[in-house]
């Protein structure tokens, strides 16, 4: 790393969801950048393959296959992770998935799966990694919101809320946790050509989509990536509380 | 290096207010990724150290010392560090100005430099980049506000100044959608408690060591720990990120989304 402040090297990360999509790439750089990396995914598969990346990479790797909506299944991942790599630095909340429903449609069991892998997950995972944080003296949580955590969308009001919730608990955590320089971030991807909006639009759809945002394209993956591996990396040692949103201009909001 | 994407060769930075602190600071980490510099004070000294720092790293210096509030001087900046350095592909409008003064005995004078310098300077450096960095399409506005845009000075009473630096956040949204369609990203950072000269002279350490107590993470900042994020700003890393700020403040400010 020619920067030595935006360098992860001798720091462990543990990324939920890193078995494909944007999950993946932050695997990927920030293994580039120096760290091992602890891959979690319910796809056992998708999850060793980026296992497989980290180590071309000469990085370690540990994969996890675990839902993260489990939360005995987040303290056996925790605890295998840190028996294998040592240590947990780097926390990325990314497991996560898009469902596109109306409010009247939403079951209970919907609303309930939908709130307990993006929260629910998201908090279990913090309270797992934080004792050896507090201890050092250091640590990066870095939550994926959505811009649709900021100005939400005509659809999918769960998903809505509960990226709006992680930019809750990204604020309360920074203030708790600060006694202890753990720093907590956000990052609230716009438009990123990966897992929903591929699955989701047509060709023309995303055409009409990425015409609508002021840069006048969607991101590629690893752009959210930088976002993430900057909060993670030493140079962001100030930064806690904060969203930083790589949205191509779309959401343009607070102060 | 694979991961070259945070380096800065080939490019040229323009860094206001550059000759001491935090603009000092950014002069030097964006020189050590690579970038040419122009450094520009209206202090001649201070100005001298930060080329030498930069010469020291290899890299190419024009300097100017033209006050930011006059207009025409600052168009002549550009052209003449444009025909020196050949582009300008980083804009970090930093120059400015701190004055600690309750309402009643802010005059129009005050009021007149804290927005000059800090608005109209910023607003016309933007202006006298933007021809080049359209014809490329590619280029970085970095508006350097404050906290205090934010939430106000409370005590220290300055409200001239706060009204400057959140009129710099309203430009930075202005001009990442007009300048969008170019390729050009403009965002803010927003510092907060910072260890440079300027409050460590006017403020003293006893308050300064108060003031950090209730920062969440207990201290003030290093003034490198703020370029990093304009560095960060600067680089292709950011390419998707414009209209938006990111306020290295220890967790003093937590606002908004």
């Amino acid at each position: 790393m020619d920067n030595p402040p935006n360098s992860l090297a001798g720091k462990v990360a543990l990324i939920t969801g890193a078995g494909d999509g944007m999950g993946r790439q932050h695997a990927i750089l920030m293994a580039e950048r120096g760290a091992d990396v602890v891959i979690n995914d319910v796809n056992a598969a998708g999850a060793e393959e980026t296992a497989s990346l980290v180590r071309a990479l000469n990085r370690r790797a540990h994969v996890e296959v675990c839902d993260v909506a489990d939360v005995a299944a987040i303290r056996r991942m925790v605890g295998n992770a840190i028996s294998t790599l040592g240590r947990i630095d780097i926390l990325v909340n990314n497991a996560g998935f898009g469902r596109r429903q109306q409010t009247w449609d939403i079951g209970e069991g919907d609303f309930d799966l939908m709130f307990d892998v993006h929260v629910k997950g998201s908090f279990f995972c913090a309270q797992a990694v934080l004792p050896g944080m507090k201890e050092r003296r250091w640590g990066k949580i870095i939550n994926i919101s959505s811009i649709w955590g900021m100005t939400a969308a005509a659809v999918s009001p769960h998903y809505c809320a509960a990226k709006a919730a992680l930019l809750g608990a990204t604020k309360a955590w920074a203030r708790e946790f600060a006694p202890w320089n753990i720093h907590v971030n956000a990052v609230a991807p716009g438009g990123v050509l990966s897992g929903g909006p591929l699955k989701f639009y047509t060709k023309e759809q995303l055409a009409a989509r990425e015409a609508a945002v002021p840069l006048k394209r969607y991101c590629d993956p690893r752009e959210i990536s930088y976002a993430v591996a900057f909060l993670a990396s030493p140079a962001a040692d100030f930064i806690t509380g904060q969203v930083l949103s790589p949205n191509g201009g779309e959401v343009i909001v607070g102060i | 290096m694979a991961d070259d994407i945070t380096r800065l060769d080939g490019k040229v930075a323009w860094v206001t207010g550059s000759g001491r602190g935090m603009g000092r600071g950014h002069a030097i980490v964006l020189a050590e990724r690579g970038a040419d510099i122009v450094v520009h004070d209206v202090l001649e000294d201070e100005a001298a150290e930060t080329v030498a720092a930069v010469k020291k790293l290899g890299r190419r210096v024009f300097v100017s010392h033209a006050d930011v509030s006059d207009v025409a001087a600052v168009k002549k900046t550009a052209d003449d560090a444009i025909a020196a350095l050949g582009r300008i592909d980083i804009l970090v409008n930093n120059a400015g100005i701190g004055q600690h003064k309750p309402l009643e005995e802010i005059s129009e004078a005050d009021f007149d430099r804290m927005f000059d310098i800090h608005v109209k300077g910023s607003f016309f450096c933007g202006q006298a980049v933007m021809p080049g960095m359209k014809e490329r399409r590619w280029g970085k506005i970095i508006n350097i506000a404050s906290i205090w845009a934010m939430t106000g000075a409370g005590i220290n009473k300055a409200s001239h100044y706060c009204a400057a630096k959140a009129a710099l956040l309203g430009l930075t949204k202005a001009w990442a959608k007009e300048l969008a369609p170019f390729n050009i990203h403009v965002n803010a950072v927003s510092p907060g408690g910072v260890l440079t000269e300027m409050p460590i002279k006017i403020q003293g350490w006893d308050m300064i060591r108060e003031k950090e107590k209730k920062v969440p993470l207990g201290r003030w900042a290093k003034p490198e720990e703020v370029s990093y994020t304009v560095a960060f700003l600067a680089s292709r890393e950011s390419d998707f990120i414009t209209g938006q700020m990111i306020s290295p403040n220890g967790g003093e400010t937590i606002v908004g989304f």
